[in-house]
């Protein structure tokens, strides 16, 4: 063999080393080095060959997740997964368990994903993967369509209706703590809170959970939410960490059911006034 | 002369480089001879250093002047979580938050396993860091007791199970703890929610072994601490079926314990009063968990000729998350809440304390487990924290 030969020889060797040791570096280290493209998808596969894709989901959320008259999980969050994966070309299996186990099932490979309007949560990442929020349950103020209020500082002078003692009342007392220049007025359900918005003009803005203002919105209500959100609780969907190819699909068919109005049609159809009559106690 | 001088001092300065190098040279060769200790002695000052400096901790968090909890109800108590909770400043802002809200009881956990990881050593730091901080703010302490050491159960099991032949090593434990607090803690609770297959070491809940456990425990207490109260009980609400593998219905666990002769040994009868979604003057029904349930917990101790003692709830409430299937409204929390400290003191004699689940978590549990607080995880205090501070406040002395 000549020279120039065994310095390729000896150049083939290294990378040939180089990409068994790369194949071998944990997954921490081969997503610092870029490398995540090396494993395999195991839950990927796992739902190609068995045609399904398990959906881990405690039915007891109205209207994200719940049970109907006959005992069969409906909601959001069922037609969201039904939704994404048809887009694979497979099935969604919706599995129901206690929201506490959820975790524990999607380690345990009991389940593929989670989808149960599952907030963000910072101390899991370390197991599993959050795709990107699919909504955002948060606090929001919400005025009347043909209110001059744009945005929080608007609010300075106004009355600012909130539920007592929910997540509005709270935000409120911080708000005055601060100086902003408000007069908080409490109620004692949502429904009398935004008959004050827009029936009894007893406040300016409400401050509420933005559930239940798209189920205001979905019933025609006329009000609008302005600002940033003050405080945010958003849902994803939630994969183990290791599932690349799974967490690749999730993201692209997500902001293509987005794209394409139908996460806006889940909304309506599932926060519309009436959808959980017939639900099971 | 200023020749001589100047040769004197070169002469000098010469002498000092000979010197200076000869003893830099006799350095290095000292070093060279013993590096091994030098390379010893560096390591240990190091080690040294960085076990001070990790001891140090936070730093020292000052208890501060003794204060006194003002309240119009001295029955109003809340359940702190304080177990895990690592920073000291915390720990003493919790408590603050407690006394300035008006309430003088605080249920806290102690676990046998964080004090005693080995058997007879005992790591008090969080404990008396938890009890000298609540203790300077007025409050009354009521020690909940429980959780087993590994060397204390055998392998694979959780650290609720606990073998009757080591009720005997929880015992002593519960002597050093009583023994410790002397004069600090007037109370303890033995074990939690025995009637859970959860909380029973996921083994078929057993009243008889319940009891077996507070014929162990609740004299070597006596023995140390005889004016120490001892709380039994603390059963879960629930309404499991007969032979359901969950758990055993709360009422009739009572009735067990009573039947294996439980009477002896105990001082108080721990109840945990949830109140779901029913207000707290729905009436007591055995069918139904709520608020009262607490009154046929009382009847059956009433029953048993065991009226003469009193009752604590040491857990209980109502939770307020949005859409939890067994939560009330925000308002109606605040509401049942306050009524429910009314009952206390004007309906329930038998009754010294009522401390409800749970005043704040080091950590958000992102489940409606974060509705049952009073303080947000960042101190921020809920509506509920006001308006039972603004409760106790009324007309307080």
């Amino acid at each position: 063999m000549t020279q120039r030969g065994r310095i390729w020889l000896v150049v083939a060797g290294v990378v040939a080393l180089l990409g068994i040791g790369a194949l071998g570096l944990n997954e921490r280290a081969q997503e610092a080095l870029g490398l995540s493209f090396l494993r395999r998808d195991e839950t990927w596969e796992a739902i190609q060959q068995r045609g399904a894709w398990r959906v881990g989901l405690d039915p007891s959320f109205p209207p994200f997740e719940m049970l109907d008259a006959a005992g069969t999980p409906i909601g959001y969050d069922v037609d969201l997964a039904h939704a994404l994966a048809a887009s694979w070309g497979v099935r969604a299996e919706i599995v129901a368990i206690g929201f506490d186990s959820l975790p524990d099932a999607l380690k345990a490979g009991k389940i593929d994903s989670i989808i149960s309007a599952y907030p963000y949560d910072e101390r899991l990442t370390q197991d599993f993967h959050f795709s990107t929020p699919y909504f955002d349950a948060g606090l929001r103020i919400a005025v009347r369509n043909d209110s001059t209020i744009n945005e929080l500082t608007d609010l300075a002078g106004a009355r600012v209706g909130v539920e007592w003692g929910g997540l509005g009342d709270m935000v409120g007392r911080r708000l005055v703590r601060e100086g902003l220049q408000i007069t908080v007025k409490p109620f004692e359900t949502p429904s009398e809170l935004i008959a004050a918005l827009l029936e009894t003009d007893a406040v300016d803005a409400i401050l509420i959970d933005n559930v239940l203002l798209r189920q205001a919105q979905a019933s025609d209500l006329p009000l609008r939410a302005v600002g940033a959100p003050l405080e945010s609780v958003p849902y994803a969907i939630v994969t183990p960490r290791r599932a690349d190819e799974l967490q690749r699909r999730l993201e692209i068919s997500l902001q293509q059911l987005k794209a394409d109005g139908r996460l806006d049609e889940l909304e309506h159809r599932w926060f519309a006034k009436n959808v959980t009559e017939n639900v099971a106690p | 002369m200023a020749g001589a001088v100047g040769a004197r001092i070169a002469r000098s300065d010469s002498h000092f480089d000979k010197i200076a190098f000869t003893y830099y040279d006799g350095d290095v060769g000292v070093f060279r001879k013993h590096w091994l200790l030098w390379t010893v002695l560096a390591i240990l000052l190091v080690s040294a250093g960085s076990l001070i400096w990790l001891q140090r901790g936070d730093g020292h968090v000052p208890l501060g002047p003794q204060q006194a909890v003002k309240t119009i109800n001295p029955k109003v108590g809340i359940h702190t979580r304080l177990t895990d909770e690592v920073e000291e400043w915390k720990i003493k802002r919790t408590l603050e938050m407690v006394r300035e809200m008006g309430a003088p009881w605080i249920v806290e956990y102690f676990p046998w396993a964080y004090i005693e990881s080995e058997p007879g050593r005992y790591n008090w730091k969080h404990a008396d860091t938890v009890v000298a901080h609540a203790r300077r703010q007025g409050l009354r302490i009521i020690a909940r007791l429980g959780f087993v050491p590994q060397w204390a159960r055998p392998k694979d099991t959780t650290p609720l199970y606990l073998d009757e032949e080591r009720f005997g090593d929880f015992g002593k434990f519960a002597a050093k703890f009583v023994e410790r607090y002397r004069g600090e803690i007037e109370h303890v609770i033995l074990w939690n929610e025995p009637n859970l297959a959860l909380e029973w070491g996921y083994t078929k809940p057993d009243a008889a072994k319940y009891t077996e456990l507070l014929r162990v425990v609740y004299p070597m207490i006596k023995a140390v601490a005889p004016e120490v109260q001892v709380l039994a009980g603390a059963l879960a609400p629930t309404l499991a079926p007969p032979d359901s593998e969950f758990g055993v219905n709360d009422l009739l666990f009572l009735q067990a314990m009573y039947d294996a002769g439980a009477a002896n040994y105990f001082d108080i009868l721990a109840v945990h009063a949830y109140g779901w979604h029913f207000d707290p003057d729905s009436p007591p029904d055995p069918e139904v968990v709520n608020f009262r349930r607490t009154e046929l917990l009382r009847s059956i101790m009433v029953k048993n000729g065991d009226g003469q003692k009193p009752v604590m709830i040491t857990e209980g409430g109502w939770n307020d998350h949005p859409r939890w299937t067994r939560a009330v409204r925000p308002g109606e929390r605040i509401a049942y809440t306050l009524r429910a400290y009314e009952i206390a003191q004007k309906e329930w004699p038998w009754l010294e304390a009522v401390c409800f689940w749970v005043f704040r978590f080091p950590w958000d549990q992102k489940s409606y487990q974060d509705y049952f607080t009073f303080v947000r995880t960042d101190f921020e205090p809920k509506p509920i924290y006001w308006e039972v501070q603004r409760y106790t406040r009324a007309s307080a002395p």
